[in-house]
């Protein structure tokens, strides 16, 4: 399963042109969690990453129930999407050859484990921005279904 | 007793929110809906679609356990997370809220506000925003 070409260029951060999102993970029984996030991109076609930066309930969850739903929030522009899959953090410390679904720790985390410098959130007006971004790691998701929310057809397959 | 202040009720009116639910064995299922209503101090009707209820509602049956982020423009400018217990009222969604919390990036970032008087939970909205109501878009 591979996102489109439309998909890619939608998630990523609003400063580039992409969206925010939401992102939505439950514990083991079911109690939901749901966060908008900013720092956000897609690598090698079908995994979904998110800095790791202020996410404390999600983390818990995600250690104990590893799947989550990212939801495109802002701006929508009819990218009514909703990705879900395998999801779990990965934290500096990791084993250099540890990989997630097929996605090697190392490799992501040298490219996206300091993202507020990669790409700094200068969009982001001064009275919601964070004053400093502490990034912690990443959350990443497997993508292996992507269904419409749009109201009419809520939970349409689309990929 | 957990309730709204004006300028959560008027950001989650105008943006709806997006709903997160779950099986009772924790596999998600979030719908969006654009609009809602809140009636009293912690009760919110969101309007569904034949497609949102059958989308989610034998999740909600098993367990109505709901989380909610603020819609469009919400989700960014009304950092709030809802936590409630919801059910299918005809064609609404109706959700009780129980937990508040603030997801501002930061410090901040999960700080519960329904455990806090009423009053500093609006003194908190007060010191921190200056839009009360959405931007009409």
């Amino acid at each position: 399963m591979r996102l489109t070409d439309e998909m890619k260029d939608a998630l990523k951060v609003v400063g580039k042109g992409g969206v925010v999102v939401h992102l939505t993970t439950c514990n083991a029984d079911g109690k939901c969690n749901t966060v908008g996030e900013r720092f956000i991109t897609v690598v090698k076609d079908k995994y979904i990453l998110i800095a790791d930066m202020f996410a404390q309930k999600t983390k818990v969850n995600l250690q104990e129930n590893p799947i989550a739903i990212i939801t495109v929030a802002h701006p929508v522009k009819d990218r009514t999407w909703a990705f879900r899959g395998p999801t779990t953090c990965l934290i500096p410390g990791l084993p250099p050859d540890y990989e997630f679904h097929g996605l090697n720790a190392k490799e992501v985390l040298d490219e996206w484990g300091n993202w507020a410098e990669k790409e700094p959130p200068d969009e982001v007006p001064p009275d919601i921005r964070p004053p400093v971004c502490m990034q912690r790691g990443l959350i990443a998701m497997k993508v292996e279904e992507v269904y419409s929310y749009k109201p009419d057809e809520s939970g349409k397959k689309i990929l | 007793m957990t309730q709204l202040t004006p300028r959560m009720k008027n950001w989650i009116e105008y943006f709806g929110g997006h709903i997160g639910t779950a099986t009772k064995r924790g596999f998600p299922t979030t719908i969006v809906v654009e609009t809602a209503k809140v009636e009293g101090i912690n009760i919110i009707n969101f309007p569904l679609t034949d497609a949102q209820i059958n989308h989610i509602k034998d999740n909600i049956s098993e367990n109505p356990q709901v989380a909610i982020g603020p819609g469009g423009l919400g989700c960014v400018r009304a950092p709030y997370q809802l936590k409630g217990t919801a059910k299918i009222n005809g064609k609404d969604l109706t959700v009780k809220v129980n937990e508040i919390y603030c997801t501002k990036p930061g410090p901040e970032a999960g700080k519960r506000l329904d455990v806090m008087p009423y009053g500093e939970v609006e003194e908190f909205d007060q010191s921190h925003w200056k839009d009360l109501t959405p931007p009409k878009e």
